[in-house]
């Protein structure tokens, strides 16, 4: 692993938030070839790790995992200079956006353009429910959560975070249930065999 | 203001499990539900703005938003509050996630919470599908890119082209 310079962790970070056009999970694959492939500044290993570790932490997954790389190339300020760097693109552009938002976005052709545009978002969101479906492995009789989150959200606007906090609950409870019945079979099983 | 933006953002990036997408679901309910900063249109809107520019959706709509309500400062305070649960957490998961995981209750509610993902997700293009399915042209646009995105894994940015240029051009 070499010793990287402050300005070249900025600038690759900065560079990936630049260039991944299409939302977060397309920097995933960057930040690999940045910070593997080409730096060397973390092996595969560790930084497979830090993509299920910011998979499983809440928020923007690119930021987790540029988070998570920034400490590991650099310490705190290795973490501080990664977020800014993968961050700014996306702020400034967004800022200039908002800037002049109001100059063109009441313009037929700019109207026009996001009638076509908000079917097409709408695509691009149902597509990754197959895929997620069909990759995690999701028993079909544990989608009646998935149906009731639905149905809360649309139907009576409730907020996810309590969905979110009751299936951490709920699964935590059934963990425990179920080392509880392990726990006990195994004493059984002690005595008697 | 700037705090109230700060505190959203913040519990928006709090309880925003999953990414991007799963994300839309809690955006929707305090952006649009809660606050009434933006309407349930202008929210699809700039999620069709972030496909086509670069970085996370969190980011984008923090900064629109928090730009919209209060200027630039507004947006450095949006931005902060969706990252700062993601910097305490991250770190935490960092230092604890190579003994977490492996340990049962860790991964049992990793696990638990895919479905709910699932439904975020589906809720989060149901609350856009109410914007885009205003006509016929939505209806098919949306039949054409599901196809090609599921099917041939189109790059979003071309379909989001295609579909923009489609709307100038028959819509």
């Amino acid at each position: 692993m070499k010793k990287p310079s402050l300005l070249t962790i900025f600038v690759s970070f900065f560079k990936i938030g630049l260039f991944t056009i299409g939302g977060g999970y397309a920097m995933l694959p960057l930040i690999h070839r940045d910070v593997v492939d080409k730096h060397r500044w973390m092996d595969e290993e560790t930084f497979m790790d830090g993509i299920s570790a910011a998979q499983s932490c809440p928020g923007a997954i690119a930021v987790n995992l540029s988070i998570y790389t920034g400490y590991h190339i650099a310490g705190g300020t290795g973490l501080v200079l990664a977020v800014l760097g993968s961050i700014l693109p996306s702020f400034i552009i967004i800022l200039l956006i908002a800037l002049s938002f109001s100059n063109w976005s009441q313009l037929e052709i700019v109207q026009k353009a996001f009638a076509g545009l908000r079917p097409a978002v709408t695509a691009l969101i149902a597509v990754p429910v197959i895929q997620i479906a069909q990759k995690s492995k999701v028993k079909w009789h544990a989608y009646w959560l998935a149906i009731t989150a639905l149905i809360l959200i649309v139907g009576f606007h409730v907020s996810p975070v309590y969905m979110v906090l009751f299936t951490i609950l709920l699964s935590w409870i059934k963990y425990l249930a179920k080392s509880i019945r392990a726990q006990k079979k195994e004493d059984k099983c002690s005595g008697n065999c | 203001m700037l705090w109230q933006l700060l505190i959203t953002f913040f519990k928006i990036g709090l309880f925003s499990v999953g990414g991007g997408y799963p994300m839309l679901s809690m955006i929707h309910q305090e952006v649009v539900v809660k606050h009434g900063w933006m309407t349930s249109q202008q929210v699809t809107d700039m999620v069709a703005i972030s496909q086509m520019t670069p970085g996370p959706i969190a980011i984008n709509v923090a900064t629109f938003i928090g730009y919209k309500q209060a200027g630039f400062l507004g947006a450095v305070f949006t931005t902060l509050g969706v990252v700062l649960p993601s910097l305490i957490l991250m770190f935490l998961i960092t230092f604890f996630y190579l003994k977490l995981r492996g340990k049962g209750w860790f991964d049992a509610v990793l696990k638990g919470l895919r479905p709910l993902i699932v439904g975020l997700i589906v809720s989060a293009a149901w609350l856009t599908a109410k914007s885009a399915f205003v006509d016929w042209f939505g209806i098919a646009v949306f039949a054409i890119c599901f196809f090609l995105s599921l099917k041939y894994k189109v790059n979003p940015v071309i379909l989001m082209l295609g579909a923009g240029i489609a709307g100038v051009l028959i819509g």
